[in-house]
């Protein structure tokens, strides 16, 4: 090893291109996070911020040619692996007490004068059912399929 | 035992049984009278003995020496240096030059000082006297009354703070117990507070005591300023220099001591305020009427012996201060007058027997005011004299009436009963001696003293049928005839100047209130006090009449009430009945009385002792006092004899002026109108703001913390994603700030 | 090669550049909160034209970063955030829960990407491999499990939708603030020291002159093993012990739950939770 080599130093723009970006992921996960009701996508969120942190890490770990950031990338990623199983299973037993992903379903902690917040003007679903055409039927209809009630059609 | 220290024990037994019955009165039970009474008994003997001494002082004879004792208890306050008088007003310290001299300024000293002359030792022996058989009465009567120890505190409390009135040596001790005398009035009136109409009665009573209080205050400062002092007796300056009081032997020695003249006349104006509203005098008599709601013991103490008295006592005391401003005397005399009329007249037509008594004791005490208005020396003896018998008379009328309302269960409507003397005999007997004695039946102690007043009125109403007294039959020359040395009547117009055997002619005319003082307006006085003493008979014996005689009637309320009153009540009624009918023949014949007032330092001014005359009995003036009575009685005679007292009465006869007198001439409607809507739409608005206003300030100044606290709560909304963004803000507002330093 | 530049611009424009600044981070936040689902009338407009302000707020911020350094040339870093960029706020702003679930496998993608080109191999590569293989697959198992048919309601309206956006655009703002000042002249106090500078000898006094490591060496995943195993080790086991506690623990917690549940769902119902 040559002290003298510097391939390893990254240039700054490389540097604050890499925070930036993390910046960005960062700051979309949070507003993830605060706005979005369904549980799971506010995982997903969260996961974001993570994502944004581990670029963020990288970057610097680039910057000062060091391998510390990538080893608390990695550390972050069993973490985060770790977190997402033992969350999944809570937000399972959440929708198994109240039969819906809702973040809003739990609201005991409110001040008890307070009335129970609910929606208004829920928004329809944007693309309405498709109609398909009606054709005239000729022989027997098939039988139902058992599985086409388990498929659903919008997701 | 010295008489000094005899006269601090006066009031000061009275006050320590207050005190006990306050602390223990409770504990003894129905034996709580014993040490207000006892306290009362020792105070009415020492006072006694107090007589004694002071008559004996004065020498009595033709000329008494003034007696004058006065005892300095301790220094209340002082302020050095507290006023510069003008170099020339009696306010100067004597022997002072002109300029800034240090000793020019006076001080401003109080001593409690008690005083002891005639006029006082007379005063304390009718307080503690009639106190005592009041609080005998009381014992029969409040028997069953659960206040009863507090009564009986208050009463003793009542004889200390009079005896202390009456005894002070100092203008304001004078003010700070006419205010304690008010206010046991007050506490009496109201004993039985739990009755709106007590209650009523009681205020009312306190707050026009009040207008003349105000007088009284005014008066007060007003003399400080003229006079530098407000003591009656001299004192010594620390230098040894006399410092003249008000009423001192040295001031009332000096020719030009009093001021006249329009501070003189304010002065005695204020006093006069203050005398009428303590004495219920027009306009200041509403509240005597509606003090009856108090207990008829307390009644008859106070409204009729002793508080209402304060203020004849206040002009007498203050009589060089009158002599100097002939304006404020014939003042005097006309409300006096004038009150004493329009109460007889109210007085015909009441059908409550209590209130017949007050408007009574009203017009009596207008009497009163009427005799010590005349400004001469019979005038004041004459009013003191009257003073004495009526407190005799009027208590044992109250006492009686108190026994009737005893026996009747309350009941005092005269209407409703009827013929009570073969039920009551005792106590119809001593009603009727005191209505004898009130009536101005000879020879019954009303008599002699009414005479008294109507012979000043008279003087000063034809002062040339005076002239000489020669032309006067005397029926009891109890004094040679003098010789012209003697002092002889001097005309109106007097001016402070004293001058033996000089008729004095006004140097100047008459001005203001000055203007009034003429023989005209005098002899209108006389013939109102006439018709008085004819509408006093005729009133008196009205109430007589349907009460004791006619069918016997008792209302349903007396039960098995109704007999005669126990004899701890009936004992006093007979006490009383001795001196309401001996005391005016005794005293007018031995000249005890007027011989004895003499020898009061106030009375024995030049300006007073000038107006000195030998005591006559006049015989025209007593054929019209009782001609005048003895109509009177007739037509209440005529009326009420022997009738049912609930049948037609004479007053159906008055026609329109029926109304006025039934409504006690709608001066509490005037008052009502004039004064107390005004004030209480003041208090209206006050009440209007302080709620409004006030009030929802400081409601909003709480609100505030809740309103804060519901836009506080609305955070918590259970919410989490709403608590996480609420960090989130607050971190971004931490890095701004930080941000912004870099 | 920068969003930043590298040279201390002019000071007159500043005032522009924050100007700049302000009106990027305002449209930022106007169109995610035009973006995300909200109550009201749902059409499609203010969706297109969220997503046209936040490609303005993409591009001001660059401009801004232009403002302040030079547009840089490594076109492949520039795609790949951009793909990372946009399925992330895709991600956030997608009412179906499933099609969120695939922008974010997309965006994994381009962190990915970035990774690699930041020069993180392994790193890139695991991102690959656990998240989108093995976190993704579980977030889809559940959904498969929980998601009702359709969108519910939930997925329909946001929290705070314009609070939330307008502080996560003022974070944004905030960080590039701060970044960006990195790119001016600072003061020695305030510079990062750099392991390259030290070792070229500039004075600086925060990083101990080391070893110097060769990120990019062909064994560089070696080498980062050995960082692993070496320096950290203790960590490493720690990190392993951790995910067979989350493991015990996920199952403990489905194998209690299931018992207490059947009795609790008879009495909880839909809509009426606690």
């Amino acid at each position: 090893m040559t002290p003298a080599v510097l391939l390893a130093a990254a240039p700054l723009p490389l540097l604050q291109n890499g925070l930036m970006v993390g910046a960005i992921l960062f700051s979309l996960g949070l507003v993830g996070i605060l706005t979005r009701r369904n549980l799971i996508v506010m995982f997903l969120s969260a996961e974001l911020m993570l994502q944004g942190i581990s670029v963020s890490l990288v970057a610097w770990s680039r910057y000062h040619g060091d391998f510390g950031g990538q080893v608390l990338v990695v550390f972050v990623l069993s973490v985060a692996a770790c977190e997402a199983a033992v969350a999944l299973v809570f937000v399972l037993q959440a929708f198994t007490r109240t039969g819906r992903l809702d973040s809003a379903a739990w609201q005991s902690l409110r001040e008890s004068t307070l009335a129970r917040s609910v929606d208004h003007e829920i928004p329809a679903i944007d693309s309405p059912l498709p109609v398909f055409p009606r054709l005239t039927p000729a022989g027997v209809s098939p039988e139902a399929d058992a599985d086409a009630a388990l498929q659903r059609e919008h997701v | 035992m010295s008489p000094s220290f005899l006269l601090v024990l006066v009031p000061l037994l009275p006050l320590v049984a207050a005190i006990v019955t306050v602390l223990v009165g409770r504990r003894l039970g129905s034996r709580a009278h014993l040490p207000a009474v006892a306290g009362i008994a020792a105070a009415a003997v020492v006072a006694f003995v107090l007589l004694v001494i002071t008559a004996r002082n004065s020498g009595g004879g033709e000329h008494p020496r003034p007696v004058d004792m006065v005892t300095t208890l301790w220094q209340w306050a002082t302020v050095s240096d507290a006023y510069v008088p003008a170099a020339d007003s009696p306010a100067a310290v004597p022997g002072t030059a002109v300029g800034a001299d240090a000793h020019a300024a006076r001080s401003f000293s109080i001593a409690v000082a008690l005083r002891l002359d005639p006029l006082t030792a007379t005063m304390l022996m009718i307080i503690t006297g009639v106190g005592l058989l009041v609080a005998i009465y009381s014992i029969g009567y409040m028997h069953d009354d659960p206040g009863y120890p507090r009564f009986f505190a208050l009463v003793a409390m009542f004889v200390f703070s009079m005896s202390m009135l009456v005894a002070a040596s100092n203008f304001l001790l004078v003010y700070v117990f006419w205010e304690a005398v008010g206010a046991c009035s007050y506490l009496l009136i109201g004993f039985w507070f739990q009755k709106p109409e007590a209650a009523r009665a009681a205020k009312k009573a306190f707050l026009v005591n009040r207008v003349g209080d105000f007088g009284l205050a005014i008066g007060v400062f007003l003399l400080w300023l003229t006079y530098g002092t407000l003591d009656f007796h001299d004192t010594l300056s620390p230098d040894g220099t006399i410092l003249p009081g008000i009423l001192g032997q040295t001031r009332l020695a000096d020719v030009s001591g009093y001021v006249g003249g329009a501070v003189g006349t304010a002065i005695c104006l204020l006093l006069l305020l203050a005398a009428c509203g303590k004495s219920a005098q027009l306009p200041l008599h509403v509240w005597l009427p509606d003090a009856m709601e108090g207990p008829t013991p307390a009644s008859a103490l106070i409204h009729a012996a002793t508080m209402v008295t304060a203020g004849i006592y206040l002009i007498a005391r203050s009589a060089p201060l009158y002599m100097a401003c002939p304006g404020a005397l014939v003042t005097v005399s006309i409300v006096g007058t004038s009150t004493a009329l329009v109460a007889a007249l109210i007085g015909t037509v009441q059908n409550d027997l209590k209130r017949v008594l007050a408007y009574s004791t009203i017009s009596q005490l207008g009497f009163m005011f009427a005799s010590l208005g005349t400004g001469t020396l019979l005038g004041f003896t004459a009013a003191i004299f009257h003073l004495l018998t009526h407190a005799f008379f009027k208590a044992l009328l109250f006492l009686g009436a108190g026994s009737v309302m005893h026996s009747m269960g309350g009941v005092i409507d005269m209407r409703r009963f009827g013929g009570l003397r073969k039920l009551m005999p005792i106590t119809a007997a001593t009603f009727l001696i005191g209505s004898l004695a009130l009536a101005g039946v000879a020879p019954f102690a009303g008599f002699f003293s009414k005479d008294e007043i109507l012979a000043s009125l008279h003087h000063k109403g034809w002062p040339s049928a005076h002239g000489e007294h020669g032309e006067h039959h005397a029926f009891l020359p109890v004094l040679p005839e003098t010789a012209a040395a003697g002092p002889t009547l001097h005309d109106v117009g007097y001016r402070g100047v004293a001058d033996h055997g000089e008729h004095t002619i006004a140097a100047a005319d008459p001005v203001g209130l000055d203007a009034l003082d003429r023989p005209g307006v005098w002899q209108a006085l006389f013939w109102m006090a006439l018709v008085t003493a004819g509408l006093t008979a005729f009133y008196t014996f009205r109430a007589v009449f349907m009460t004791f005689t006619g069918p016997l009637r008792v209302p349903e309320e007396a039960g098995d009430h109704a007999h005669e009153s126990p004899r701890v009540m009936t004992l006093p009624l007979i006490i009383l009945a001795v001196p309401a009918t001996l005391a005016g023949f005794v005293l007018f014949t031995t000249e005890g009385l007027s011989r004895f007032l003499a020898a009061t330092p106030s009375f024995t001014a030049p300006a007073v002792t000038a107006t000195a005359a030998p005591a006559v009995f006049h015989w025209d003036l007593a054929l019209q006092g009782t001609l005048a009575a003895a109509l009177g009685i007739v037509i209440a005679a005529v009326g009420h004899l022997g009738r049912r007292s609930d049948g037609p009465q004479l007053e159906r006869w008055l026609g329109p002026v029926r109304p006025f007198f039934e409504n006690r001439m709608f001066i509490d409607q005037l008052y009502t109108a004039v004064i107390i809507k005004p004030v209480e739409a003041v208090a209206y608005l006050a009440a209007m703001f302080d709620r409004g206003i006030i009030d929802r300030l400081v409601r909003g100044v709480a609100r505030l913390p809740v309103s804060v606290g519901n836009l506080m709560r609305r955070l918590q909304s259970g919410l989490v994603q709403r608590y996480a963004l609420a960090g989130v803000v607050g971190v971004l507002a931490i890095i701004v700030l930080l941000a912004w330093r870099l | 090669m920068s969003l930043f530049a590298q040279t201390e611009p002019a000071t007159g424009s500043w005032l522009s550049t924050g100007l700049l600044l302000a009106v990027a981070v305002t449209s930022l936040a106007a169109g995610l909160w035009l973006l995300l689902p909200k109550a009201g009338r749902d059409s499609r407009w203010p969706r297109r034209l969220g997503a046209a302000l936040g490609l303005l707020a993409l591009g001001l911020f660059v401009v801004t970063g232009q403002r302040l350094g030079n547009l840089g040339e490594e076109a492949v870093f520039l795609i790949v955030s951009l793909v990372a960029v946009v399925s992330a706020a895709a991600t956030i702003t997608c009412r179906s829960p499933v099609y969120a679930a695939i922008w974010f496998a997309l965006c994994l993608a381009g962190v990915s990407g970035v990774l690699l080109v930041l020069g993180a191999q392994f790193l890139g590569v695991a991102t690959i491999v656990v998240y989108a293989g093995a976190i993704l697959v579980m977030f889809l198992f559940v959904l498969m499990l929980a998601q009702p048919s359709g969108l519910a309601a939930s997925d329909r309206v946001t929290n705070e939708p314009l609070l939330s956006a307008v502080a996560g655009a003022v974070l944004l703002g905030l960080l590039s603030l701060s970044i960006g000042r990195l790119s001016a002249e600072d003061p020695a106090c305030c510079r990062p020291p750099s392991k390259a500078a030290a070792l070229a000898g500039e004075p600086t006094s925060l990083v101990p002159v080391d070893e110097a490591v060769d990120l990019l060496a062909a064994d560089q995943v070696a080498r980062l093993g050995g960082e692993l195993f070496g320096r950290h080790l203790v960590a490493v086991e720690a990190v392993g012990v951790l995910l067979l506690v989350a493991l015990i623990g996920a199952i403990a917690i489905v194998s209690h739950g299931l018992e207490g549940d059947q009795a609790e769902r008879s009495s909880l119902q839909e809509g009426g939770g606690p």
